[in-house]
């Protein structure tokens, strides 16, 4: 079987409380569940998976040029036709010949790409979901947002031993109309609970080792409820199905959901940890994983959570913002922000054949020496230091950013000095988040991710911005 | 080369004047600059017209200058228009004097133009936008408040400099446009106004920026062969220089300095065999207070962080030692983006022939305008003498 060779996590840092939700509607059907991650207005499953699999990938001996296989798993990809991975693999930098293949229309999944990658050459799985539902219904109450990302290597220390699969036809547990953005169910409670209960132990009887003997379990959780219900049937104690729940913490995080899990139960220390993915249909995976332990596990996001209220979640999430404003923005058109793909993903830069200075983006005369030569391309290592600073306030925004302030707020914008290999650096305006901007300062160190720039019709930009370095 | 001589000078009132055309506009200002010529000034004598404007919000955005100068009576003069975002205007003089002094042109028309008021918040930022560099800067959602408070950012860092500092360029420029009947924001502030007005982009406020107005202003210029047939009082273009520079901020060298002004202004005063200490007053580039403080430095009126002191000691208020922008400069008297860098120039043909009104400076003999376009991409600086005022 195959091995996983590290882990990368990523939630967003924004939370809202349950407290928060019934405080604006009397009530919150997020069943278990104490807080909800919300990802800034900025941030999508893209994003989020990007950020994932950069951790993974800094854990892993296998460099991005040795990936074979990208596997990317989500219910709710950005656009419903139009493939992420090829975007994925621009900002992560892995080969152009990488197979890659998108799971989606199940919560299962982020287990189905673990599925199919495992036994397969060095392989990167990601699972990134941020579901939303109904206003006032159960799966809007509980849906988070996370994601998850693992490579999948021989060398790795986590084996997975074993998979199984059950499926069996239960319609309208949980699905999303076409067109619609809102998951929903029809609300037969004890069948619902059937669909769920009876899949996932088949699934888990299918194995060919003992399930009972995993210390730890992560069972698909759409809400803080629902997986202790099946402890019974599988022959678990709910003490390991705890261990192996974040959805208390973070929410419904979809497809990334087990998966999440399996990360928390080892960093917990559990050695043996039966993953199931559930997903609606219906249908489960079940995965037998055991390792020693000593994975890299890279996390992000859940340290400093930013508790949001209930109004400013609806913000966030662009529900009660006015959209593009009349009367146009800037524009970039779509095929010459192509052209600048390598710098807005990936940060590559110019070094002057002449002179030996960096220009960002590699074009044009050198800003040192004035020479109208090729550049030496190079890629740099995406941290660098606040040189300017502003914030631009309510009402400042240009038209194209009028939706990203009336969502997240006032935003930094910043001439940074990128670090080059050698010391030197090279100055690009850029945006600052993750930060209360009123306290960023020159001479503040900052590290690069990947966020959505602005939607221009139809179509999503996204390219670098900074952030606080991470210690 | 041929000496150029300014003979006249005109503008209409700056505001928001939404239900007035840009023709109309340029046409009071044209009107106004020809009754200002001493002996006046048939239209026939028109040999070159260049008029600067971004585009007045797009809604004429090729052939506006044939559309003005059409519209109030040349006949068949080449007119061009000149795009140099807010530097239009001051490269539009460049080019009449140019034109006068190559000998293809006796009269040269220098004007400007621009209406942006009668269009709604979100179309007047995508224009002001627009002209900064759009594929990097402007995608971190900046427009010019943001890139100039990133400059401003820097100075503060770096110099004996505070937020107080840049309200007292507000407080300057509007104690002045309140004496200037042409001016958009004619009434004076206080500092404490200045100082805590609403923020636009840290760390500037809504006094340390100056307001999108509508106007049009023209300057008359002549060669000094037919400069007699017009007027006894020699107003001399006594030396131009402009230079550009990368348009994005973070590809200069400097934030605290702009390359173009420091280049223009030495071009500018070589032309007019002076020194910066010679000048009587100077009309600069203030869209942003910041930018009135790297205009004091750039143009060497001061030397590098001593800005500020000369605002703090009053030198370059009205009765100061220099007095600067005594028109109210763009935070007051306004800035119609185009017609900006004439309209300095009409301040300084004022001043510098005892028409400056309640704002008259003491016979002044020099005097200098400052044009920027964008953040610093394109700047022009010239230098008028009035000969008739003896040192």
């Amino acid at each position: 079987m195959s091995r996983i060779e590290s882990l990368g996590t990523y939630v967003p840092r924004y939370r809202l409380s349950g407290e928060a939700v019934r405080e604006a509607w009397g009530q919150f059907h997020g069943a278990g569940i104490t807080e909800t991650a919300v990802p800034a207005a900025d941030e999508d499953v893209l994003t989020m998976a990007h950020e994932a699999a950069v951790r993974a990938l800094a854990g892993s001996t296998v460099s991005t040029s040795e990936i074979e296989r990208l596997f990317v798993a989500t219910t709710t990809p950005p656009v419903e036709e139009e493939a992420m991975g090829p975007r994925l693999v621009s900002t992560l930098g892995l080969a152009a010949d990488t197979r890659t293949r998108q799971l989606t229309g199940s919560t299962r999944a982020g287990c189905e790409a673990l599925v199919v990658a495992a036994g397969e050459g060095p392989s990167l799985v990601v699972a990134a979901d941020a579901p939303r539902g109904a206003p006032d219904g159960e799966h809007e109450h509980a849906a988070g947002a996370g994601a998850f990302a693992a490579v999948l290597a021989p060398e790795g220390t986590l084996r997975i031993e074993d998979v199984a699969e059950h499926v069996e036809a239960y319609p309208g547990t949980r699905f999303r109309p076409a067109g619609s953005t809102q998951t929903t169910g029809l609300g037969v409670t004890g069948y619902d609970r059937s669909a769920f209960v009876e899949t996932v132990a088949a699934a888990a009887d299918a194995l060919a080792g003992d399930p009972t003997e995993a210390n730890a379990v992560a069972l698909q959780s759409p809400n803080g409820r629902l997986p202790y219900r099946a402890a019974g049937a599988l022959g678990v104690e709910t003490d390991a199905i705890q261990r192996g729940t974040v959805v208390h913490e973070i929410g419904d995080t979809g497809a990334a959901n087990p998966l999440l899990g399996l990360a928390g139960a080892l960093a917990d220390g559990a050695e043996r940890t039966l993953v199931i993915g559930y997903g609606s249909g219906g249908g489960a995976t079940a995965l037998l994983v055991e390792g020693d332990g000593e994975l890299p596990v890279e996390r992000s996001g859940e340290d400093e959570p930013v508790q949001l209220s209930y109004g400013e979640y609806l913000r966030i999430r662009g529900d009660v913002t006015p959209g593009e404003p009349d009367g146009g923005g800037a524009y970039v058109s779509v095929p010459s922000w192509k052209r600048t793909l390598a710098q807005r993903h990936r940060l590559v830069a110019g070094r002057c054949p002449e002179c030996g200075a960096l220009s960002f983006p590699p074009e044009g005369a050198c800003g040192d020496c004035g020479a109208l030569a090729e550049y030496d391309e190079l890629e740099l290592p995406g941290t660098g230091t606040v040189e300017a600073v502003t914030t631009i306030g309510q009402g400042g925004a240009p038209p194209e950013f009028v939706e990203q302030q009336a969502r997240g707020g006032a935003y930094v914008s910043a001439v940074v000095a990128l670090d080059g290999p050698g010391g030197e650096t090279v100055s690009v305006p850029v945006q600052v988040v993750d930060v209360d901007p009123e306290t960023v300062e020159i001479g503040d160190r900052l590290e690069a991710t990947i966020r959505r720039l602005y939607t221009q019709e139809g179509v999503t930009r996204y390219g670098f911005k900074m952030r606080p370095l991470a210690e | 080369m041929r000496d150029v001589y300014l003979i006249g000078a005109g503008q209409t009132a700056y505001g928001a004047f939404p239900e007035r055309s840009y023709r109309e506009l340029f046409a009071e200002a044209y009107e106004r600059a020809c009754d200002s010529v001493d002996r006046g000034l048939a239209s026939s004598a028109i040999d070159e017209a260049i008029v600067g404007s971004l585009g007045v919000g797009g809604r004429q955005l090729g052939l506006s200058g044939p559309a003005v100068t059409e519209h109030v009576g040349l006949r068949n003069v080449p007119c061009s228009r000149i795009e140099n975002a807010c530097a239009a205007g001051g490269f539009a003089l460049r080019g009449a004097v140019q034109a006068i002094r190559s000998g293809m042109a006796d009269v040269a028309l220098a004007g400007g133009y621009e209406v942006m008021s009668d269009m709604s918040n979100d179309v007047t930022k995508y224009w002001l936008g627009v002209s900064g560099e759009t594929e990097w800067e402007r995608l971190t959602g900046t427009t010019f408040s943001g890139v100039y408070a990133q400059m401003a950012s820097v100075y503060l860092d770096t110099y004996d400099a505070t937020v107080e500092d840049l309200a007292r360029v507000a407080v300057k420029n509007h104690k002045n446009g309140a004496k200037n009947p042409k001016a958009h924001l004619g009434f004076e502030c206080s500092l404490e106004d200045a100082t805590n007005a609403p923020a636009v982009a840290r760390p500037l406020n809504l006094y340390h920026c100056c307001p999108t107005s509508d106007g049009a202003a023209v300057a008359l210029l002549a060669s000094e062969d037919v400069v007699d047939e017009y007027t006894d009082e020699r107003v001399r273009v006594a030396g131009v220089g402009a230079a550009s520079d990368r348009v994005g901020l973070a590809d200069r060298d400097s934030y605290v300095r702009l390359a173009a002004t420091e280049a223009a202004a030495e071009s500018a005063y070589a032309d007019a065999g002076i020194e910066p200490d010679e000048l009587d007053l100077a009309e600069v580039h203030d869209c942003f207070a910041i930018a009135e403080l790297l205009a004091y430095e750039d143009l060497g009126l001061c030397g590098r962080g001593e800005a500020p002191q000369l605002l703090r000691e009053g030198a370059t208020g009205l009765d100061g030692e220099l007095p600067v922008n005594t028109s109210g400069g763009l935070k007051s008297k306004g800035h119609p983006i185009g017609a900006t860098g004439t309209g300095q120039v009409v301040e300084l043909f004022e001043q510098l022939t005892g028409r400056a009104g309640e704002r008259q400076l003491d016979e002044p003999r020099y005097g200098l305008a400052h044009n920027v376009g964008g953040s610093g991409g394109a700047t022009v600086v010239s230098v008028f003498e009035n000969e008739g005022v003896a040192r």
